[in-house]
């Protein structure tokens, strides 16, 4: 930028200074978590902000009576399943829209798109109806299924195939290779970063995801970190170290694939909702 | 031609092919759920059984005060938070952009990173944080700002006041990344022939980079009206914690909704009938992102 110079100006020390303060702010509540990890229930909420000892203690309550294993790996697998299904069923949907035009298939993309602004309160109430009519309430299905098929997704890989020229896909087609092996051997691998981007966005709304496993889940044997979290902190007697271990938990994923990926996982997330 | 009759049906198979597994996904866990709504609406809960009561539950829910109340919050929320939050993230952007370089990209990093939390995980972490016992009170006590604890999740006030710093701790940074990449697509050289034209930095932000954002504020003001107007997690974790409770300060339309259908009544023919009106309103909200951002476009 032409405006900005190196030279020492006092509009820019406070510039930087506000920028400092916000950053503590943003900053602020991850330390204290990080710290809350380390200390006593009381010292956590008195809000003591030098490390302590009781560590062991805490990771030693969250993954023994809270159960953090197995809630941590309830969450890791309905989510990467999710995944896993979704990226197939989107990025295939994606491709099909894309590069085989049909008035109905287009029509029917109309629809999907119309779909993205019904509120999830809305969808919720009677798909809880029809998921308890399948006798999947409380099941890992329960979760993964209604969530593989994103309209979004669809409509974020579709942008991304529309890069990928036609010519190849018919060149291809006339060396004689198959529909899906055009799709899986040569479209595909050069989508990497939209099918990472759409990969992430489906993990995090999983991983993350509170109002629809508060309905659906019913028993422990479910329960994903976020239900875990919600009734530790309801609790009649809050196990606020061995909370903090379980959130942290539950925010180091999230965290490294941020920062081992920042441009594909803003890019994934600009498409979650609040 | 017929050669070519059969090429094109070949191709519609295949095209039907791969949107087949995301077809049959979409009518049952989309399409039908939506279109069983209609007939929720029609019926009455009484524990078990359901009845057909017409337009009653539309009746019911006009003369429901706790619905337009919690209905109201929402708005109360939208109008004071969603403006604070937009006007930082474009303060911090700008910042950001034009006033500094060095570190630029930690700050940009950092101001991003409550953008990672979930929502259940953040409101958890301020509902401790302000705790009538907690480390808020504590230290503006000591500071002397304070004589006595307050109730930041109880206080009818307070508690309005703690959900729109929560919101604006976790989406101001968000918003901002959408900021700067609208500020980076704005041609250095206009501001370059301002300057040449000894317009004053405030003049030039009033004049350039506020006009050429307005596309991008306009997607972030949809996005979070939206967002707000189904605010849902951060209410029930950290201001109505009491899961029976229909009626509280921070009680928004979602959270009133879900309370009815699964904690306090299970009618869910009247929970649908009060869902249609958040659907109205996300449908006029699209709209008006269609009709304004999609006319940009062009």
């Amino acid at each position: 930028m032409s405006q900005v110079r190196a030279r020492f100006s006092y509009a820019r020390v406070f510039l930087y200074l506000i920028l400092s303060v916000v950053s503590f702010l943003c900053v602020f509540p991850f330390i204290w978590m990080v710290l809350g990890m380390t200390l006593n229930p009381n010292e956590v909420v008195k809000g003591t902000l030098i490390p302590g000892d009781q560590f062991l203690v805490n990771w030693g309550k969250a993954t023994g009576p809270y159960n953090l294993l197995l809630f941590g790996f309830n969450s890791l697998f309905i989510a990467v399943v999710t995944v896993v299904l979704g990226v197939t069923v989107n990025a295939m949907a994606a491709y099909g829209f894309d590069k085989f035009h049909s008035r109905a298939r287009e029509w029917l993309f109309g629809v999907f798109l119309l779909t993205l602004i019904m509120p999830q309160i809305a969808v919720i109430l009677p798909l809880f109806r029809l998921i308890s009519a399948f006798g999947i309430l409380d099941t890992y299905w329960a979760i993964i299924l209604p969530f593989t098929m994103s309209a979004f997704v669809i409509f974020f890989l579709r942008q991304n195939f529309q890069m990928f020229p036609k010519e190849i896909v018919e060149a291809a087609r006339v060396d004689g290779a198959g529909e899906l092996r055009i799709f899986t051997q040569i479209a595909l691998p050069s989508m990497k970063a939209g099918i990472a981007s759409a990969a992430i966005l489906m993990f995090i709304t999983q991983w993350n995801s509170y109002l629809w496993p508060l309905i659906t889940i019913l028993s422990d044997k479910t329960k994903t970190l976020p239900l875990a979290m919600f009734s530790m902190v309801n609790a009649y007697t809050v196990e606020y170290g061995g909370l903090m271990v379980i959130i942290t938990v539950s925010l180091l994923p999230v965290l490294i694939v941020f920062l081992a990926m920042q441009k594909h996982f803003v890019a994934g997330l600009v498409g979650s909702i609040k | 031609m017929r050669v070519q009759g059969a090429f094109q049906r070949y191709l519609n198979r295949s095209g039907w092919f791969f949107v087949a597994p995301a077809v049959i996904l979409f009518v049952v866990f989309m399409a039908y759920p939506i279109l069983s709504s209609l007939y929720l609406v029609t019926r009455r809960w009484k524990g078990l059984t359901d009845s057909f009561i017409g337009l009653g539950n539309f009746a019911r829910m006009l003369n429901d005060g706790l619905f337009w109340h919690a209905l109201g919050n929402n708005f109360v929320l939208m109008v004071i938070q969603v403006p604070i939050m937009i006007a930082l993230a474009l303060i911090f952007a700008v910042m950001l952009h034009h006033g500094i370089r060095r570190f630029r990209g930690l700050f940009r990093l950092i101001l991003f990173l409550p953008a990672i939390t979930s929502l259940v995980a953040y409101s958890i972490l301020f509902r401790i944080l302000l705790q009538t016992n907690g480390l808020a009170n504590n230290l503006l006590m000591q500071m002397g700002l304070l004589q006595q604890p307050v109730a930041w999740l109880n206080d009818p006030l307070l508690a309005n006041i703690t959900i729109i710093v929560a919101l604006t701790w976790r989406w101001t940074g968000y918003n901002m990344i959408f900021f700067l990449v609208g500020l980076q697509n704005i041609d250095p050289e206009i501001y370059e022939a301002a300057e040449v034209d000894g317009a004053s930095k405030i003049g030039q932000f009033f004049r350039i980079t506020l006009p050429l954002l307005v596309p991008v504020i306009l997607f972030s003001l949809v996005t979070s009206t939206s967002g707000t107007l189904q605010l849902f997690d951060e209410p029930n974790v950290l201001t109505n914690p009491n899961q029976s409770q229909l009626s509280g300060p921070t009680m928004t339309a979602a959270l009133y909704i879900y309370r009815q259908a699964f904690q306090v009544s299970s009618d869910f023919g009247y929970a649908t009938t009060m869902s249609y009106v958040i659907v109205l309103l996300a449908g006029i909200l699209a709209f008006i992102q269609i009709r304004f951002l999609g006319g940009r476009n062009k």
